[in-house]
């Protein structure tokens, strides 16, 4: 008898761990009145918006976090937090979960631009509005607006520093970040573009290692073994380059090898200053998530978002040992 | 009368083949046959790569398979059980996380200060962190009656949730230290390289021999293999089943500890998310060293290999470029093809022990004279 209910027991608190562990969490950000600066304040301003992303222990999604529930909370409204992971099963649930919330709006990353169209479509049939931020959906629309930092031109201007830094010349391997994320195949294809240009360059391996930085230092070392005589490394993102970098320390091969980052998240932008990475490309996501805040808010005022077309790309800006004193956090402050 | 019974007195039967030496064989067929797997990859990627063997990269690999070996060890002691745990990939996560953050230094509660704790404080309370995991594990099998699948699979979603709650979602670096907090060393003594061999490597040997020697030469190490051989017959031999279960989970939890501070010391950073799917890699070594997921069969030499063949084969094949995806590929058809051959194994020598009773049928008795 005792056993059953200890059993019982234990399995409700599994349950509830297992439903925490989701990654969800409920925040309330205040329910301050909405503060328009003048002029008619509608109805619907204040509610819930949902905020889904894709793995906050990652800094560049966590600012996109942040960011998003400091904007909301400052337009009037409370905010609910939820990440799928790139898992488009676990968006579509979070996705029902905010319709059946009846949240005033979405702000989502999507996990997959082909698999999330269903979901979007869903949110916005049942009358909730979804903005999308940092990654797009394979159709437009659906979605009121789709909030992206433009890859390809941010993996252009890395492609063209890092290459005029080793010289234009030499074998070099690529990070490739989780191939179930598009921005991943985009980004490897910005930097695929700019350096094919250089006849002299020769990509010799490319490997996944998922975004993780502990998979980058991995797959690195390896490949260093393979290819000793690399001159640079292109990393899909920061924090496989910053594991790439500690395999280069490892083996004393940082000041031949240059390394390129991407996001611009502030271990990354430390490694800059001290001339461990060559460049990262920051990615505006504090500036992107502000504006899909503000689009969100000013729709369910008064049904425009106020931009001109859905999909709007905010350009990347190139962090260097020149700029890299002024960036903290995503922010570039000039 | 006595004489009629003498004559009728049926033949000694020869002793059948000792079963402790038939054991043995089959012990050393299947440890063989990992081994074999192990020396056939090295063959093919040493032909396909002439980087494969040069020092280097051996220690490099070596240090890789040690990080996985470290986990299956552990992992040994809870399949042999009979039980399994998925949650070590979590609890290397966490006991890195928890190790970060004192390093970083902590804010003492009612107070202005902020507690630096010396490196081997650290250390000792991230083991301790694993093994309470662990601890809980235990209870949960041993006590409260929960499938070992199930408890450990909640615990996977327990701890990870605590170290991003412990972190917020951040990642720790400031891990060396600073003299004046006198909270140095982490770093130089866990990512250190003593002789030229990495750390994880000559801790993969020290935990190799201790567990060895648990395992072969104590009586812990006997309960064990009985409760995963026969739980009710080791029960009613007077075996303390329940202390034994908890045990071996503790131990999981330790070792899953131990690679978390080594990872954390190796990267050097500590995520929230490190140690993701690691459990698999340990029961695959696990499994491909001979063990039976049932419980009661499996060494710790096994295990090794069967940690070797997995590291050397995934690493092997990033070395000579084989495509992402082709990667994941080989690597399960690998697992699979080792655990398949081990039944078949089984199954046969199954067989050839029941036609080997058979085979000695009973003399027919002579009818007593009158």
């Amino acid at each position: 008898m005792f056993r059953r209910l200890t059993t019982a027991a234990v399995a409700v608190t599994f349950t509830v761990g297992l439903a925490a562990c989701g990654g969800s969490s409920d925040t309330s950000a205040g329910s301050s009145p909405s503060t328009s600066g003048g002029g008619a304040t509608s109805a619907s301003a204040g509610g819930t918006i949902a905020v889904i992303t894709v793995d906050p222990s990652n800094p560049y999604w966590k600012a996109e976090v942040d960011t998003a529930k400091s904007e909301a909370a400052k337009l009037g409204y409370k905010t609910t937090v939820d990440a799928h992971n790139n898992d488009a099963d676990k968006q579509n649930q979070f996705i029902d979960g905010a319709i059946s919330k009846k949240v005033k709006a979405i702000i989502l990353d999507p996990a997959g631009a082909d698999e999330s169209v269903g979901a979007v479509q869903k949110a916005t049939t049942a009358g909730i509005p979804v903005f999308l931020v940092n990654a797009e959906i394979a159709k437009q629309g659906i979605a009121k607006s789709q909030i992206v930092s433009n890859n390809a031109q941010g993996a252009t201007l890395g492609a063209e520093e890092w290459a005029k830094s080793v010289g234009e010349k030499g074998q070099y391997v690529e990070l490739f970040g989780n191939p179930t994320d598009n921005n991943a195949q985009v980004r490897s294809d910005g930097y695929a573009e700019v350096l094919s240009q250089y006849p002299d360059l020769k990509r010799v391996q490319k490997e996944t290692a998922n975004w993780d930085r502990a998979e980058g230092k991995a797959k690195m070392e390896i490949m260093l073994s393979a290819h000793p005589n690399i001159v640079g490394v292109v990393a899909g993102n920061d924090e496989m380059a910053l594991g790439a970098i500690q395999a280069l320390k490892d083996a004393n091969k940082l000041k031949q090898v240059k390394v390129l980052g991407f996001d611009g998240n502030q271990d990354a932008v430390n490694a800059v200053k001290s001339g461990e990475m060559v460049a990262t490309v920051l990615q505006p996501i504090v500036e992107g998530t502000k504006a899909a805040v503000k689009q969100a808010d000013s729709y369910l005022r008064t049904g425009k978002t106020g931009a001109s077309t859905e999909k709007q790309a905010i350009d990347c800006v190139l962090i260097t040992k020149a700029n890299a004193g002024s960036l903290t956090n995503f922010v570039l402050t000039q | 009368m006595t004489d009629t019974l003498q004559t009728q007195a049926p033949q000694p039967e020869a002793p059948p083949e000792a079963p402790k030496r038939k054991l043995n064989l089959n012990a050393l067929l299947v440890e063989g046959r990992a081994l074999v797997a192990l020396v056939i990859i090295i063959a093919i990627f040493a032909s396909l790569s002439p980087n494969f063997l040069q020092p280097e990269n051996l220690i490099l690999m070596t240090r890789h398979v040690a990080m996985n070996a470290i986990l299956a060890i552990g992992m040994l002691m809870v399949i042999l059980n009979g039980g399994i745990d998925l949650s070590v990939g979590s609890t290397v996560g966490l006991s890195g996380v928890v190790a970060g953050y004192l390093l970083q230094g902590y804010d003492m509660p009612l107070t202005q200060l902020v507690a630096y704790p010396a490196v081997w404080v650290v250390v000792v309370i991230s083991l301790l962190v694993g093994m309470l995991v662990g601890l809980i594990n235990g209870v949960l099998v041993s006590r409260l009656n929960v499938a070992p699948f199930i408890a450990t699979l909640g615990m996977l979603y327990v701890a990870r949730g605590i170290a991003l709650l412990i972190t917020n979602g951040e990642t720790f670096t400031k891990l060396q230290g600073e003299p004046a907090l006198g909270n140095t060393g982490f770093l130089s003594a866990l990512a250190g390289a003593p002789l030229g061999i990495p750390m994880p490597v000559w801790l993969m040997v020290v935990f190799a021999i201790v567990f060895s020697v648990v395992l072969n030469r104590s009586a812990f190490g006997r309960w064990l293999y009985a409760t995963g051989g026969n739980e009710r017959a080791a029960e009613l031999s007077g075996v303390p089943i329940k202390k034994v279960q908890t045990r071996v989970y503790i131990i999981s939890g330790f070792c899953a500890a131990m690679v978390g501070l080594l990872l954390t010391a190796d990267l050097p950073a500590a995520t929230p998310r490190a140690g993701e799917f690691y459990e698999l890699n340990a029961i695959a070594a696990v499994v491909i060293g001979g063990a039976a997921l049932s419980g009661g069969r499996g060494t710790i030499r096994g295990t090794l290999i069967g940690a070797f063949v997995i590291g050397f084969l995934v690493d092997g094949l990033v070395l000579v470029g084989v495509s992402v995806f082709w990667q994941q590929v080989i690597k399960g058809a690998v697992i699979i093809l080792a655990v398949a051959v081990d039944q078949l194994q089984q199954t046969l020598q199954k067989r050839r022990s029941v036609k080997r009773v058979q085979v000695q049928p009973r003399k027919p008795q002579a009818t007593p004279a009158g």
